[in-house]
């Protein structure tokens, strides 16, 4: 049953530590060189309340998404964890306290819940913890313990995570740890023997190398603070508040600058101020945050001003349910805010490119003097995955602005209509170069007017400059085996993975089906696309919204109508979902 | 001592050469004749140039109504940018490169209507930003609707039967939000203006003037030119603007009185 | 009745009979079964033959996990009780979860019957009478040439023979009184033992266990009177003995197994037992007698379920067919089964 691919659920509630037992599994199987994709979900309310999930898929490739179903449920807390048990596949291993301090009415056990396929292990993690720590929450570290020993892992990949966590607290505690997590390992072996479970893979050793084991929003701030950012001005938002807290901790020692802000207005406000100033500033936000931005960034837009948000996306509209994912800002990047107001959108798909993304989008913004917004999702900024990051070069702190030249001194023209539709830009303390930037329409020399020839110039300029960032925006990649297909899948953001995986096993089973990854939201490359969907029948496109706005957008590139996928589950769609759909479809061609 | 005529002339071109002639740019303000705001600007003007700042090291960072077109009548570095958030914007730029000295400028609709939010925490980041708050009690840019300092009764089409919500008073909202140099000016006093604005802009910190200006055009009853220069007086000798509890007190019981309300180095 | 949750403890034979019969019955009821084992109701005589890999695993279960969710029975598996309180009306399981229970019947079947003698080497001795089990001894057997059998159920037989087919060597220490729940003949017993001997069996006649000692991980030194023999795997062989330890302090009479009447009633209202595990009054013989075998037990399941809901249905079994085995009065059908 269980070989290559595993996926495992701790499931308790905030104050289990379940999300802390989920990072320490992650970790420890990436020392043990599994590739790890991992994803919390918790609920928005503080600590104590509510339900805590966190979801690792360990295997020998890549990951691409997770799996459909659950191999191994971990309950921390079955009062939580019984609403998990649909999610359960066949035979699956669920590990869970026998031996709670009270005795509990029916029902009250996931033992009740589960089907008469699970394997269920039961382990006194409670009092396991109150014999070898004297604190009961340490039932986690039992858990692991126990879990390491039904799988025949080798408990030496946990025990140095497990110090490494606890290591600012003192050895005291470090010691009861340990000494929790190995009552968990040995009482497990003692009851229930040896690989009780059938074991693992071995994985290779020194697979994971260089590796680190990163979340979205950690690898997206890694990615701004080894690009040089300056400054970061933020307000918490759900799900980016991490990439703040980062930011807030990190960019001072670097000697950058981090301000919290009374609200997003005012994070994009300074962030504009701060590149205005010739400064690599930034800020991140979710959608409620951007809806505030909106206004600032078409500031941006018209001042040619850069600018770098990130808007980690959530189910919305309004403010919607703050911890479940989605990808339904697309339409708010791309077109929010008065006026035509041309941008870049840009949208990572994993994590290693939540790292390249935001280094290009700092970059790309002082180049093309323009906002650029990186969409992610809750899905892709909290999920973890074992990653080899780029070095940090020189490269990466480039400075890309463009500069006007000496000779223009005295007679600067800010907003000079140019072929690409780059005007060089001076900032601030450059000697001769005195201008005013103004969110009115403007002469090239920044000051206000409303001709219809200025305005209708400086619109044209705007949009020519955005269509030739398309040159330095990530390709579309194409995953097909031939040339001519039946169905096209064209997908974007975080469902990337689980279209891929899909795709890739439709075309295992002979399937005629392709796959467009488009990175670059807006502008998009649409040569590129239509020359793909002029090779398939039929286009599909999954995305995690309700109306299909990828489709609205590159819709029209089609021949036909183009098919969507739109699903608002507020978690990540499934592999089986968009098999199932693809299925559908070759069905109806092929009849 | 005196300066040879050589000499004179030798400064005289110098300066020209140099930024430090005058800050005004070449456009010419588009403010109504006799409006408040051009004393403003004088009395910033002199500051300025007084202090010898070097004008590319000068941002104005402006808000939307009026006042917000200060950033055209410069000859400095200015960022025209959204209603009511200079001050964010000012935050970013002074933060991006401390050389630089900002002035965020904008009306009172700008600042006490949709960018009221902002200030409190202006004041609470204490960013050395110099904040210029022209107020006229009116919306000018659209045309004459009442403002949050409008006095109760203003009629206007906003408030055909009068103004019934109760006006903010700047001055004691940056005191209570604890700015450490607050200044109420008074518009058309810009010699008196130019020393107290020097002393602002070298305070280190936040710094909010609020000027009580009149708007021509749109207010013909309240805060015209003669109102204003009728009731606007010198702080009380005895004044003693180190000391926010009386500070306080004082404009509670005090609209009128111009000069340095409070001041904490 | 609506409203009513029937418990039935044991998913062999009689405990899922008697729950499909409950579910056929009492349509509106709740029927859980509570199951110590991780695998279905399965095919207990065809355990050996799944050892020798000639029967799938499929082919082992008489009833898919899908026909009780169908059924919607609930079915928890690897799952034990610990107390029955007969007064609240609920059981305890082993995790701590309480389950009232409106109507229970106890199937939880035998446990393999270890002879008092041999208690002492209990932890070195395999027995082969659960799918459990036997998966423990593919495992085993992985890394094992050599395999003692003791005792001589007919289980037995049939493993000898599975193992022959794996090529496995086999030492059979054949004992006149070791046969459970039979007693051969003298005839019968050398006959047994030449044809064992044929197909290559070294059979041990009329010899004592002295002791039994680990060497490694699948070696075990046995001493047999004078003789020393190696084996990887002991196998033990001594059939089932019913399986109510959990039952002792629960009220309910338990001899050798939980005492009933006729009506397979342990005389608490509507708590019955049937299988295995129960020794069964036979009005005729004024003694208990315990019943053994498949078919045995699944009538006796139905009898159950159909008693509890208010039927009024005799154990039928003639006086002759009971043996009286180490005191135990005992009623078979395995013959007819093998």
């Amino acid at each position: 049953m269980l070989k290559n691919d595993i996926t495992v659920e701790i499931c308790g509630t905030s104050g289990d530590g379940t999300i802390a037992a989920g990072g320490l599994l992650n970790e420890a199987m990436s020392r043990a060189g599994f590739s790890v994709i991992a994803y919390d979900s918790y609920p928005s309310e503080i600590r104590g309340f509510g339900r805590c999930v966190t979801k690792s898929r360990f295997g020998l490739e890549q990951m691409l998404a997770f799996s459909d179903k659950v191999d191994v449920l971990i309950s921390l807390n079955d009062s939580q964890s019984y609403s998990r048990t649909p999610f359960l596949a066949k035979n699956a291993v669920v590990l869970f306290d026998n031996k709670p301090l009270a005795k509990v009415k029916e029902g009250g056990s996931i033992a009740a819940h589960v089907g008469p396929d699970a394997n269920l292990f039961g382990v006194p993690l409670i009092n396991l913890a109150l014999e070898a720590g004297a604190v009961r929450k340490g039932k986690n570290l039992a858990a692991l313990g126990a879990f390491v020993a039904l799988f025949g892992l080798d408990p030496d990949f946990f025990r140095p995570v497990i110090t490494n966590k606890f290591k600012t607290k003192g050895a005291e505690v470090i010691e009861t740890n340990i000494k929790i997590f190995d009552a968990g390992f040995n009482s497990t072996l003692n009851n229930y023997g040896e690989q009780a479970v059938e074991a693992l893979f071995a994985p290779v050793k020194n697979k994971n190398k260089g590796k680190i084991l990163v979340s979205g929003n950690a690898a997206i701030a890694k990615g701004a603070l080894d690009a040089g950012l300056e400054l970061y001005f933020g307000y918490p938002i759900t799900p980016a508040t991490p990439i703040m807290e980062i930011m807030a901790k990190e960019l001072p020692l670097k000697g950058g600058k981090f301000q919290l802000m009374e609200d997003e207005i005012a994070s994009i406000g300074a962030v504009i101020g701060g590149s205005y100033a010739g400064k690599r500033a930034m800020t991140a936000t979710s959608g409620p945050g951007l809806a505030l931005m909106a206004e600032m960034i078409s500031l941006g837009v018209m001042t040619e001003i850069p600018a770098v948000i990130i808007d980690a996306q959530r189910a919305g509209p309004s403010t919607g349910i703050p911890t479940k994912t989605e990808q339904s800002d697309l339409h708010a990047a791309v077109f929010g805010g008065p006026g035509d107001s041309p941008r870049i959108v840009i949208a990572p798909t994993n994590v290693k490119e939540c790292y390249e993304y935001i280094v290009k989008s700092l970059q790309l913004a002082e180049k093309y003097q323009t906002p650029v917004i990186m969409l992610t999702d809750c899905f892709l900024n909290n999920r973890v995955e074992n990653v080899l990051l780029p070095e940090k070069s020189s490269d990466q702190m480039k400075d890309c602005n463009i500069y006007p030249d000496n000779s223009e001194k005295g007679n600067y023209k800010r907003y000079k209509i140019t072929e690409s539709g780059i005007s060089p830009r001076a900032v601030p303390g450059m000697e001769g170069f005195v201008f005013s930037s103004t969110g009115l329409e403007h002469t090239n020399d920044g000051k206000p007017a409303d001709t219809p020839q200025i305005h209708m110039e400086m619109n044209e300029k705007r949009h020519r400059k955005i269509l030739n960032a398309l040159n330095d925006l990530p390709e579309p990649e194409e995953f097909s085996t031939e040339k001519l297909l039946d169905l096209g899948l064209i997908t974007w953001g975080s469902s990337v993975g689980a279209a891929l995986e899909a795709t890739l096993k439709a075309q295992k089973k002979g399937l005629k089906v392709g796959m467009l990854k488009v990175p670059a939201i807006y502008p998009y490359h649409s040569d590129h696309i239509s020359n793909f969907m002029n090779r398939c029948q039929e286009i599909l496109i999954p995305e995690l919204n309700f109306t299909g706005q990828l489709a609205n957008l590159i819709g029209h590139l089609h021949k036909k109508v183009v098919l969507r996928l739109n699903q608002t589950t507020g978690e990540p769609i499934l592999v089986c979902d968009i098999i199932n759909r693809v299925e559908d479809i070759l069905a109806k061609i092929n009849k | 001592m005196k300066t040879s005529g050589k000499a004179l002339a030798e400064k005289v071109k110098q300066i020209k050469e140099s930024d430090m002639l005058s800050i005004r740019s070449e456009s010419l303000p588009t403010w109504c004749p006799g409006c408040g705001y051009f004393g403003i600007q004088q009395g910033l003007n002199n500051a300025i140039q007084q202090l010898g700042l070097s004008h590319h090291k000068i941002v104005n960072v402006t808000g939307i109504g009026c006042a917000g077109r200060y950033a055209f009548f410069n000859d400095a570095y200015g960022l025209h940018v959204v209603h009511g958030r200079l001050l964010p914007v000012a935050t970013g730029v002074k933060m991006a490169n401390p050389e630089l000295t900002v002035f965020a400028v904008g009306g009172d609709g700008d600042g006490l209507a949709i960018g009221a939010g902002h200030l409190p925490h202006m004041v609470r980041r204490n960013v050395n930003v110099n904040y210029m708050l022209f107020d006229n009690s009116t919306f000018g840019l659209t045309k004459g609707q009442i403002s949050p300092t409008s006095p109760i009764g203003t009629v206007s089409k906003a408030s055909p039967s009068g103004n019934v919500d109760t006006p903010l008073n700047a001055t004691l909202m940056a005191l209570s939000y604890g700015a450490t140099f607050v200044a109420r000016l008074y518009a058309g006093d810009p010699k008196h203006n130019t020393a107290i604005i020097k002393e602002g802009i070298k305070h280190e910190g936040f710094s909010i003037f609020h000027f009580y200006s009149s708007c021509v055009t749109f207010d013909k009853v309240y805060k015209t030119w003669n109102n204003l220069k009728d009731n606007v007086h010198p702080l009380p000798p005895t004044y003693d603007h180190a000391n926010l509890k009386h500070a306080i007190d004082h404009v509670l019981e005090d609209d009128f009185s111009m000069g340095i309300i409070y001041k904490n180095d | 009745m609506a409203g009513d949750h029937f418990i039935v403890i044991g998913n062999g034979p009689a405990g899922s009979q008697a729950a499909f019969t409950l579910r056929e019955k009492a349509p509106d009821a709740e029927v859980s079964i509570i199951t110590r084992e991780r695998e279905g109701c399965c095919h207990s005589h065809l355990l050996p033959k799944f050892l020798a890999g000639t029967v799938s695993k499929k082919d082992l279960f008489a009833i898919s996990f899908d026909d009780y969710i169908k059924k919607g029975i609930k079915l928890r598996t690897g799952q034990s009780i610990v107390n029955v309180d007969i007064s609240k009306r609920e059981v305890l399981l082993d995790h701590k979860e309480i389950l009232p229970f409106s109507g229970l019947i106890i199937a939880v079947g035998g446990k393999p019957r270890i002879p008092e003698p041999l208690l002492v080497f209990k932890d070195l001795l395999y027995p082969l009478k659960s799918f459990s089990e036997t998966t423990i001894w593919q495992k085993k057997l992985l890394n094992v040439d050599s395999i003692l059998m003791l005792g001589g159920d007919l289980t037995s037989l049939a493993v000898t023979k599975a193992l022959l087919t794996l090529e496995k060597k086999i030492y059979f220490m054949l004992n006149e009184d070791a046969f459970w729940p039979l007693r051969f003949n003298k005839t019968l017993y050398k006959e047994v033992s030449r044809k064992l001997t044929e197909k290559g069996v070294e059979v041990l006649t009329g010899l004592k266990i002295k002791s039994i000692a680990r060497i490694s991980e699948d070696v075990c030194r046995v001493r047999i009177d004078d003789q020393e023999i190696e084996a990887g795997l002991i196998g033990a062989f001594f059939g089932l003995v019913p399986d109510v330890k959990f039952l002792v302090r629960s009220g309910l009479q338990i001899d050798r197994g939980i005492l009933v009447d006729e009506y397979l009633s342990t005389g608490i209202e509507g708590i019955y037992a049937t299988g295995d595990c129960a020794q069964i009054y036979h009005p005729e013989l004024h003694d208990y007698w315990i019943s053994i075998g498949t078919k045995n037990a699944k009538a006796l399941g139905r009898l159950a379920a159909v008693n509890l809901l208010g039927g009024m249905e005799k154990t039928k079994v003639s006086k002759e067919s009971i043996f009286d085995i180490d005191g135990i009065k005992v009623n078979t059908s395995w013959w007819s089964e093998f």
